[in-house]
């Protein structure tokens, strides 16, 4: 089972439904947890939302609480509560992308996808990572082709993965694959 | 066929009724024999009552009407603190007994009882609506909300014919979600494009609107489809309200059955272009109209994304009450399927007071003097009929 926290978010279901491709999915808003749903579930994922992971504390809280013991993926603003629980900075950018389709690339050997591939996706971000990141067992794995904003985290070791794109947009190529790729790993 | 003079009889009469765009032409409603006015206590019942008659599989068989914007709003708990403005019901729907049928034409006209100051007041000048402009593209950069739409209102003392007003308005904008309400205390004229729910059985679609061009000569469909395209701002905004209202029917529908039928066309009108997507799903089981109406309403189209936080922007910011803006109307038949627009390009007459309101979209790269201008274009249509 896949439990995805809503941050009030207007794409969540989107999310929801690409997951149900693959298992049950249970979705509750991030102030609704059910925690024994969230304890029996195998995969839980942070969906978009508006605003900044600092207004979120519940889902870090969560974050923290079940890192290396399930698959964890976030989406988006998840994709940032994840990186601001590895002590990353998350912050504004000059140029703001909703509803933007831009070219990614994978850019690292250890990624779950293929090196130098190169793909179309959705955005939806005012904010995002201040680099240089460091976290430990983190890789960068895809940035923006233009702007080289990192695109998507992967840690292998503890399965968790995000996307600061959108999979479930119908402006991102293949994102159903993508997403089997992540679940299946 | 209707006898010569029926509608000119009919609004004579003094009894209320509903006319909206079918098919082919347009529907009339009357004899109304009951009248339900929403209230944020009764409307979930009522909603979910009027489902579960027994339908005789008469024409009549449904309840027609409109939602308010703020009663839509405390459907889904959000609140609204007290707002200035009309004090006009939050919702109101009828139950008719006649159902007739009118052809595309309608021919009445009443140049006499026009009764109008001619000018329009607007709520908000350009200074102030600058300034709340300023303010959601900061919350736009904070990432707060992605687009959000800034409502404005014309209103003017008058004292209007509405069934002229409408018979003039869909002769010069023919629009397919078009419609009219007359009652004894307020009158609904309403030119709107955009259809937000048509459910039948277990497939429901919603047709957003978002993008319109402005028709000149130089212009046809091919080129207005190539100016969408390449205009980025218009593309995006597109977009999110594509991505948006595939959200809110995955709420409801089966997985794997939101499917984009149409995707990003543009379609024609007598002095616009509109940048438009059809949608589609396959309901779930056991989904109720209440459902249904509490994933859709408020249309996202005319609010911005995401629906909650950028309602809650909105309103904290919006001092006067929207009324039937951005609301809904349409109707919910006895077995369940239903038809609901999004109220905009729309007149409310209500105690001698004409109002309408518009609304443009703030994204990060809008500019506010266009978008303060877009409003006055688009109330223009409207404020037009009373000269």
């Amino acid at each position: 089972m896949i439990y995805i926290i809503d941050h009030n978010d207007s794409f969540t279901h989107n999310v929801v439904h690409q997951f149900e491709n693959f298992d049950d999915v249970i979705c509750d808003n991030h102030n609704e947890i059910n925690e024994e749903k969230l304890k029996k579930s195998k995969v839980i994922v942070f969906s978009p939302g508006p605003g900044a992971p600092k207004d979120y504390p519940r889902s870090s809280n969560i974050y923290r609480r079940f890192k290396g013991k399930k698959k964890m993926i976030g989406i988006c603003l998840g994709f940032q509560q994840i990186l601001h629980c590895e002590k990353g900075k998350i912050i504004q950018q000059k140029k703001i992308y909703h509803g933007y389709q831009s070219k990614i690339k994978v850019i690292s050997e250890n990624s779950l996808f293929t090196k130098n591939r190169k793909f179309k996706v959705g955005r939806y971000h005012s904010l995002k990572l201040k680099e240089p990141f460091v976290a430990k067992n983190f890789e960068i794995t895809m940035r923006c082709d233009i702007s080289n904003v990192a695109m998507a985290i992967e840690n292998n070791k503890e399965k968790i993965y995000g996307f600061q794109f959108h999979p479930e947009s119908f402006l991102t190529e293949n994102g159903n694959l993508l997403i089997k790729k992540i679940l299946s790993a | 066929m209707i006898k010569k003079n029926y509608l000119e009889n009919l609004n004579k009469s003094k009894k209320p009724f509903i006319i909206y765009r079918s098919n082919k032409g347009f529907d009339l409603y009357t004899n109304f024999s009951k009248k339900i006015i929403l209230t944020k206590n009764n409307i979930e019942k009522f909603i979910n009552q009027s489902t579960k008659l027994k339908s005789k599989n008469k024409e009549t068989d449904l309840f027609i009407g409109f939602f308010g914007y703020e009663i839509l709003n405390n459907l889904i708990g959000i609140k609204i603190k007290k707002q200035k403005g009309l004090k006009f019901p939050k919702g109101i729907f009828y139950k008719p007994e006649i159902k007739i049928k009118l052809p595309k034409k309608l021919n009445y006209r009443n140049l006499e009882i026009i009764n109008s100051n001619k000018i329009f007041k607007i709520n908000i000048n350009k200074a102030s609506y600058k300034v709340i402009f300023d303010k959601f593209k900061k919350k736009i950069k904070s990432g707060e909300t992605y687009q959000i739409k800034i409502c404005t209102k014309y209103s003017n003392k008058t004292q209007i014919d509405a069934l002229d007003f409408f018979c003039r308005l869909v002769k010069s904008n023919m629009a397919p979600e078009a419609f009219m309400i007359k009652d004894n205390d307020y009158s609904i004229i309403s030119c709107s494009p955009e259809n937000l729910i048509d459910k039948k059985n277990n497939v429901i679609t919603t047709k957003p609107i978002a993008g319109t061009l402005k028709k000149t000569k130089k212009l046809n469909r091919i080129k207005a489809l190539a100016f969408f395209r390449k205009n980025i701002k218009e593309s995006k905004e597109h977009n999110m309200i594509v991505d948006m209202e595939r959200s809110d029917l995955s709420r409801i529908c089966k997985t794997g059955s939101v499917k984009i039928l149409k995707k990003k066309i543009v379609e024609e009108y007598k002095d616009l272009y509109h940048y438009v997507s059809l949608i589609v799903g396959r309901l779930k089981r056991n989904i109720s109209s209440l459902d249904i109406i509490k994933a859709m309403m408020p249309g996202g189209s005319v609010i911005g994304c995401p629906k909650i936080s950028t309602l809650s922007l909105l309103n904290t910011q919006e001092k006067e009450s929207r009324n039937i803006y951005t609301g809904s109307f349409g109707y919910i038949k006895f077995n369940g399927d239903m038809r609901f627009n999004i109220i905009i390009r729309s007149i409310l007459n209500y105690k001698n007071y004409s109002e309408i309101s518009v609304a443009s979209g703030v994204v990060i790269d809008s500019n506010a003097k266009h978008e303060f201008n877009e409003n006055y274009i688009k109330a223009k249509a409207l404020m037009d009929l009373y000269k």
